[in-house]
């Protein structure tokens, strides 16, 4: 929880009307993003992300499993994000829950689509292994170890990174003679496909102070903030997916202008990331 | 299974019997807190982080001539080999909380911070056995942190008993093997006892064995926490110019 004057509360808004942040920031800076890859080895992928003093772990498991039947041809994602009380004592318990529950549903919201799983961020068909009978189901964790704002921006990006580090096993499959049969399945332990993440959204979270936008807010000023925005966009610059948090209403040109602010920053945001996971992939290597 | 080779003597990871895994400590992984550290034992991987002393959130938990000390210990879902989605304060995190809060409590003077409350937060990355030993290493590093003033750094290590050979620190493989699996916790300087659990049967005289190469190891993780701690604060005396 933050505590703050009423000194402080108005040089943090001061700072942002007059675009020169508490941190040196401008408005639509983001914090330096360090990226590491990896980090869990019994997963198939992960990553660690850290934004400032935000510190994320994704982590993707995948297994076997069948398909929906009423989506055949899709294979399976779920996200789970868990907030653990090293980031802050509230978080102690079932303190976590609710916004665990919040970040994991816009999570889902932004990155797999509606119910259908059409216009899903993930590219769900890439999952399929023999229609209606084998797919892959991915299991996303995300761990927040450390709170300073902005977390669901961190949490994809940590996503985006784990599922490129992502290596799943070729499968070899025996259908078998007879339609109903089990087929059978052989997974390689030598040989790995890599997952195409270029499709993969990132999350921008366009905050607004007083009558201004910041992206990337800490939460300093996420305390200080009348609503927030929080826009996935893909690389071509597509929007995939939207929720809007706070209390106050926006005016739906605002919001239409927060958009347009949020898709200008990914594509600097997407640059520097895929640097960061090349940076972090040959650090991986050697 | 051969947990020993009859014809080497090595363990089934490459170790000697009285050979430890190779462990790492890091101070200050979570910013915001008072006091953080992050703790390895092969591929045990812990972060604790400390927050306090401060004010008691809970004023009927108040206690009016010393510090409340509080302990959660949570594991992240793909902490073990498993994907598992467990709920929180299960019976098996509470009685690790408990255990970890209560050698610790034996270290921090507690009467000096009367009205105020310490939390101890650990959370498990990977598990690989020993947890409860990595979580009071973590814990006490990142204690050292926050600046609590304690008597003596509390170090634990466990030690077990398998093919007719006393085993220092036990991964999952060998933890799991059935034999017994003594855990222990020492104030490193005073060499006294905080913390001492073990399951299964052990004839008394092997016991003694099997405890005090435990408490060597403590001994040897006490060294290597001491060393982690002196070059950070050597850090912070170069940071602020002297």
């Amino acid at each position: 929880m933050v505590g703050l004057s009423s000194g402080e509360k108005h040089f943090i808004r001061g700072g942002i009307a007059q675009d020169l942040r508490s941190d040196g920031r401008q408005r639509l800076n983001y914090r330096p993003v360090s990226v590491e890859v990896g980090v869990i080895p019994q997963a198939n992928g992960s990553a660690r992300v850290r934004l400032g003093a935000t510190d994320v772990i994704a982590s993707i498991k995948a297994e076997l499993g069948r398909p929906d039947p009423l989506r055949p041809d899709k294979g399976k994602v779920s996200i789970f994000v868990d907030c653990s009380p090293t980031a802050e004592p509230k978080f102690e318990g079932r303190g976590g829950e609710e916004l665990s529950t919040e970040l994991s549903v816009a999570l889902q919201r932004c990155l797999l689509g509606g119910k259908s799983g059409a216009g899903a961020g993930i590219d769900l068909s890439s999952l399929m292994i023999v229609e209606a009978k084998i797919c892959w189901d991915l299991y996303i964790d995300a761990l927040v170890v450390s709170s300073d704002g902005n977390l669901l921006d961190a949490l994809a990006a940590a996503i985006k990174v784990a599922l490129s580090n992502t290596g799943l096993p070729k499968v070899t499959v025996d259908l078998g003679t007879a339609p109903d049969d089990q087929p059978e399945v052989d997974v390689s332990d030598e040989e790995f496909l890599q997952f195409d993440t270029s499709g993969v959204p990132l999350i921008v979270t366009v905050t607004k102070v007083g009558r201004h936008y910041i992206v990337d807010a800490t939460s300093e000023e996420e305390s200080q903030m009348s609503t927030a925005v929080s826009v996935s966009v893909n690389k071509r610059g597509h929007i995939c997916g939207m929720t809007k948090r706070g209390g106050a209403g926006l005016d739906s040109s605002v919001i239409l202008d927060m958009i347009s602010v949020a898709k200008h920053v990914s594509e600097h945001l997407l640059s520097v990331l895929d640097s960061e996971i090349a940076v972090a992939e040959a650090a991986a290597m050697s | 299974m051969e947990f020993v080779n009859p014809l080497t003597g090595f363990r089934l990871d490459g170790r000697r019997p009285n050979e430890m895994r190779h462990i790492r400590g890091e101070v200050g992984v979570v910013a915001n807190a008072d006091g953080s550290a992050m703790f390895e034992m092969g591929n045990t991987k812990v972060i604790a982080a400390v927050y306090g002393p401060r004010e008691v959130q809970n004023k009927s938990q108040q206690l009016n001539n010393q510090a409340l000390v509080r302990c959660e210990y949570s594991m992240a879902n793909f902490s073990t080999g498993d994907r598992t989605r467990r709920p929180k304060g299960d019976r098996r995190s509470t009685e690790i909380s408990l255990v970890i809060r209560q050698s610790l409590e034996a270290s921090i003077l507690t009467h000096l911070m009367p009205r105020s409350q310490i939390d101890i937060f650990v959370q498990v990355l990977q598990a690989d056995g020993g947890t409860r030993s990595a979580c009071i290493n973590a814990a006490t590093i990142a204690l050292a942190d926050a600046g609590i003033p304690m008597r003596d750094l509390v170090t634990s290590c466990s030690a077990g008993y398998l093919c007719t050979t006393p085993l220092l620190d036990l991964n999952y493989v060998e933890d799991s093997a059935g034999g017994p699996d003594v855990t222990v916790g020492i104030l490193a300087k005073t060499e006294k006892v905080t913390l001492l659990q073990m399951d299964a049967k052990l004839p008394m005289d092997t016991f003694e064995n099997v405890m005090q190469l435990a408490v060597e190891g403590c001994k040897a993780v006490a060294q290597y926490i001491s060393e982690v701690l002196l070059e950070n604060t050597k850090q912070l005396e170069s940071r602020r110019g002297m």
